[in-house]
């Protein structure tokens, strides 16, 4: 499906928001969306919420032959699917531009940056090697989906345990999960990547930019580091010219974000770790928050209740006495249907009526007729200012 | 590598450089008669072909026009006899993808497109000898072209890649820097504004070097800016004799 | 048959003088720091200075400044002549590709109909575009005016411009043509030649009656005999020739190529040598004729 276009008042809105530092969901400039972290029932499967931004990474491995060039060196592949399920303007099968970027940007921080020790995934060296595989879905796309898919990716495989493996001469055999613990990869580091989205030519910059703010921006710059302040990856996109200065102080910026968030990841991992040890159950079923509608249940708000009756009459006191006759309100032909218009003043004069016919019981037609002739005379009164063309409107009253 | 030494200690490169010296940049412009502009760049042994085509009604898809300025439309590829051992390379396959879409970037953030609403300006490049430093003689390569073809750009567009190798930067990698695990940074820049167009980097390195490497990129951009520099006027000054009557 | 073959040669240095007697810009290049000047084509403001943005000669017309650059697509002008070919048949109109950055446009009303009338066009018409111009037809016209975003309005409104037949394009760049009075030129050797300002030039033979009550759209499709063909093809050489060598064409130009040319056989005047001789003897001959 086509992307359709921002309209230009959203725009401006948003870039006027901008230039007065006030974001959409009333974040500050540098401040992140809350990020969750979950994990699946098998090792190596995590999903990331960064806001509503949703992302799921699924590492798995197999044993294949190396590549001719690194013989000794297992084979570490990253993918990126963007499906339709995270944004109608993903279509399937098609390698977007967003695809290509996202895919290579993911393989040169985490590849490139030998986050993975890919020489103890070797087997057989020359011969078998595990070939880690790091799948990583998009779910739900609110912005910012180069960070959401780092963390998920690095969390995933920091949460992965592959086989054990022995071998013996030139027998090796592969362990179940059953016979012996499945062991962890060993992560050197952990690369997050960090977005910063920039506005106005270069003038204004955001953090963590989410869907709308990635529409109107003008470009991106992507940075990833680790919490031992290592830069891993830099990208600039889109078509902006940047200062070496912003490039400083971007890369400042990252280095506090980026131990914030690695500091959630050693959090979470440790939860889901001490939660499967102790034989909790765990997993994505278990970790999905109930969302049933619980109207008998809330939670108690603390309400000051002191002086309340003193505070009542102080406000009732100082109040402006409320007009008692309502301004008769202009009202089209009747039948018609308005908006804006307060017409309350006419249908509790109406309900008012009905009432006091109800009152009374029932009627002589001299009542009744007094009633209808009082209506005709407040349509009298009235100012139509219908410019319907249509004939008379018959209104069924509900006492005839 | 093992063995071999990426900077030895009087300081002297694998091919016999010093760090901050760039390769030979020697190019020529007009190469085509048949394109609106077209250069060709060496910068030690990286040989690039760059052609330009446009501004030109849009072809294709009508769709992608956009109403108030002109779309870059770039494709980057490199020959199959380009590296050491032959290699077939299908278009779009996803690292030229990658390159093409940095190129549009780099050309989006320098060319004036606002001065020609609903075109299009087709921008070919062509690696024919690959010796590291890829995308920087791509973007010198497609400077010239454009220059040539008469397009508006608001400055040169200069680019280059340094490495970081014992707390000194490399400027200008060749092949066997750039695959020696040395940590690169690819730097396209507007010299006289000092604006980066793209920042591109790979392969770790410590938070407080990036300074350094950044400063050492942009002078080496400002070097190739100047031969840039020279061989567009020594171009203009040879075109304009001949059309002198 | 022999096929010429030579090796490469290292191109003979063209000798630059020492002064620049044009003021020669690249991009990037500050023009001017002053405020008083009003900025034209090829320029654009930084921070108050006025900057180049292409690479060519800066011309200063009293308050404006400008840069023109050494080539570039065709920028029209209304009253430009113009040869170009029919790309698409739209509702209404027709899309021309001229060699300028948009596509121009023919308006089914700047046309005259076959037969020469006046008349309002009606729906018929509309359904019939296709009989007069069909995508791939090779058109005269002049500019009519320019649209907003630059595409160029054409007409044809004039008996004659319309619908070419029989004869060759050569496509050089625009900037080699020179501005005349007229651009249609029957030469004395036997051909005619239109220099389209887009830089297309058309050569065909001297049609023998010059009335051509058809209004533009008839094409004599008769063989043309061999002693014009060579005329046009040794025209054609001569224009590459001198478009090789940056000399701006005009009728004279073209004319004393051609003459220079005579002694030559028609395929050898595209050698290198030989072209340059060609285009000395015509640089000689029209420094004569302006001396």
């Amino acid at each position: 499906m086509k992307e359709t276009p921002l309209s230009n008042c959203e725009r401006d809105f948003l870039l006027k928001a901008i230039e007065e530092k006030k974001r959409l969901d009333g974040r500050q400039t540098y401040d992140y969306r809350t990020i969750k972290v979950t994990f699946g029932t098998d090792y190596g499967c995590c999903f990331v919420d960064l806001g509503k931004t949703r992302v799921m990474a699924q590492v798995s491995c197999e044993i294949v032959a190396p590549k001719e060039s690194r013989p000794n060196e297992g084979i570490v592949f990253f993918n990126i699917e963007l499906s339709p399920m995270a944004s109608p303007t993903f279509e399937q099968g098609r390698q977007s531009e967003l695809s290509v970027k996202l895919n290579r940007q993911l393989e040169r921080c985490l590849r490139n940056s030998k986050c993975i020790d890919t020489e103890s995934l070797c087997v057989v060296s020359g011969e078998k090697v595990w070939q880690i595989r790091v799948d990583v879905h998009v779910l739900n796309h609110d912005g910012n989906l180069m960070d959401a898919s780092s963390i998920a990716a690095i969390t995933a495989l920091c949460h992965f345990r592959r086989p054990d493996v022995s071998t013996q001469g030139d027998e090796i055999t592969v362990y179940s999960p059953e016979e012996r613990d499945p062991i962890p990869l060993s992560v050197y580091h952990m690369p997050i990547c960090v977005s910063f989205s920039f506005f106005q030519q270069g003038t204004y910059l955001l953090v963590d930019p989410c869907e709308r703010e990635e529409r109107v921006m003008d470009g991106l710059l992507m940075i990833a580091m680790n919490k031992h302040r290592e830069i891993c990856s830099i990208q600039s996109s889109g078509g902006i010219m940047l200062l070496k200065e912003q490039v400083m102080r971007c890369s400042k910026i990252a280095s506090v974000k980026v131990s914030e968030i690695t500091e959630l990841v050693g959090k979470a991992l440790e939860n889901d770790r001490k939660a499967r040890k102790a034989g909790e159950k765990c997993g994505f079923a278990e970790s999905l928050p109930q969302e049933r509608i619980t109207a008998l249940k809330t939670d108690k708000t603390p309400v000051e209740a002191m002086d309340v009756t003193e505070k009542v009459d102080d406000i009732i006191q100082k109040a402006e006495v409320p007009p008692l006759s309502v301004p008769s309100p202009s009202l089209p032909v009747p039948g018609v249907g308005q908006v804006g218009q307060n017409t309350w003043g006419l249908d509790e004069e109406e309900e008012e009526e009905e009432e006091g016919e109800e009152d009374r019981d029932s009627s002589g037609e001299e009542e009744e007729k007094g009633t209808k002739t009082q209506k005709e005379k407040d349509k009298d009164e009235v100012v139509e200012l219908s410019d319907s063309e249509e004939e008379e409107v018959v209104i069924l009253h509900p006492d005839t | 590598m093992a063995g071999l030494e990426l900077l030895s200690d009087q300081g002297y490169r694998l091919d016999g450089r010093k760090a901050t010296e760039v390769r030979k940049v020697q190019a020529r412009m007009g190469v085509f008669a048949q394109a609106d502009g077209s250069a060709y760049l060496e910068q030690g042994n990286t040989k690039a072909l760059a052609v330009v085509y446009g501004p030109h009604e849009m072809r294709g898809s009508r769709s992608r026009t956009l109403h108030d300025r002109a779309v870059i439309n770039c494709q980057y590829s490199m020959a199959t006899f380009s590296t050491a051992e032959r290699k077939r390379r299908p278009h779009g396959d996803r690292k030229s993808t990658e390159m093409s879409l940095h190129l549009k970037q780099t050309f989006e953030a320098a060319v004036m497109t606002q001065l020609y609403p609903r075109s299009q300006i087709d921008i070919y490049v062509k690696i024919l000898q690959s010796d590291g430093g890829n995308y920087s003689v791509c973007v010198n390569a497609a400077t010239l072209a454009v220059i040539d073809a008469g397009i508006p750009m608001r400055d040169y567009v200069c680019a280059c890649t340094v490495g970081f190798v014992d707390e000194t930067p490399l400027a200008d990698l060749c092949y066997a820097e750039e695959s020696g695990g040395v940590s690169s940074l690819a730097l396209a820049l507007l010299p006289r504004g000092g604006q980066i167009a793209l920042l591109q980097m790979d392969a770790r390195l410590h938070q407080d070097h990036l300074e350094a490497l950044i400063e050492a990129a942009m002078i080496a951009c400002k070097g190739v800016s100047k031969v840039l520099d020279e061989v567009v006027r020594q171009h203009l000054q040879e075109v304009s004799m001949l059309t002198a009557e | 048959m022999a096929a010429d073959m030579r090796l490469p040669t290292i191109r003979k240095p063209v000798s630059v003088s020492t002064f620049e007697r044009k003021d020669l810009v690249v991009p990037g290049d500050v023009i001017t720091s002053d405020t008083g000047y009003m900025r034209g084509h090829g320029t654009y403001v930084d921070e108050e200075k006025l900057t180049a943005s292409v690479a060519g000669e800066v011309q200063r017309v009293d308050k404006l400044i400008c840069v023109r650059p050494l080539k570039t697509r065709f920028n029209g002008e209304v009253g430009d002549v113009v040869v170009g070919r029919v790309t698409e048949v739209q509702q209404k109109r027709w899309k021309v590709e001229t060699n300028s950055r948009l596509d121009s446009v023919l308006l089914l009303s700047s046309v005259n109909l076959p037969g020469g009338e006046l008349r309002r066009r009606s729906a018929e018409d509309e359904l019939t575009m296709r009989e007069y111009l069909q995508e791939g037809d090779l058109i005269s016209a002049e500019v009519q005016s320019v649209f907003a975003d630059g595409a160029l309005s054409l007409h044809t409104r004039s008996l004659k411009y319309g619908k070419l037949g029989q004869g060759v394009l050569v496509q050089l760049s625009p900037s080699l043509i020179k501005r005349q009075k007229t651009h249609f030129h029957n030469l004395p050797c036997g051909a005619s030649i239109i220099l389209g300002n887009n830089g297309f030039v058309w050569l065909n033979p001297t049609p023998e009656n010059q009335e051509e009550d058809a209004g533009g759209f008839y094409t004599s499709l008769e063989p043309v005999n061999l002693s014009d063909r060579e005329v046009i093809s040794r025209l054609r050489n001569c224009l590459l020739a001198l478009a090789a060598h940056k000399v701006l064409l005009y009728d004279t130009s073209v004319l004393y190529c051609y003459e220079s040319s005579l002694q030559h056989q028609v395929k050898d005047i595209l050698k290198p040598e030989v072209m340059e001789e060609i285009v000395m003897l015509t640089q000689q001959k029209l420094l004569e004729q302006e001396g």
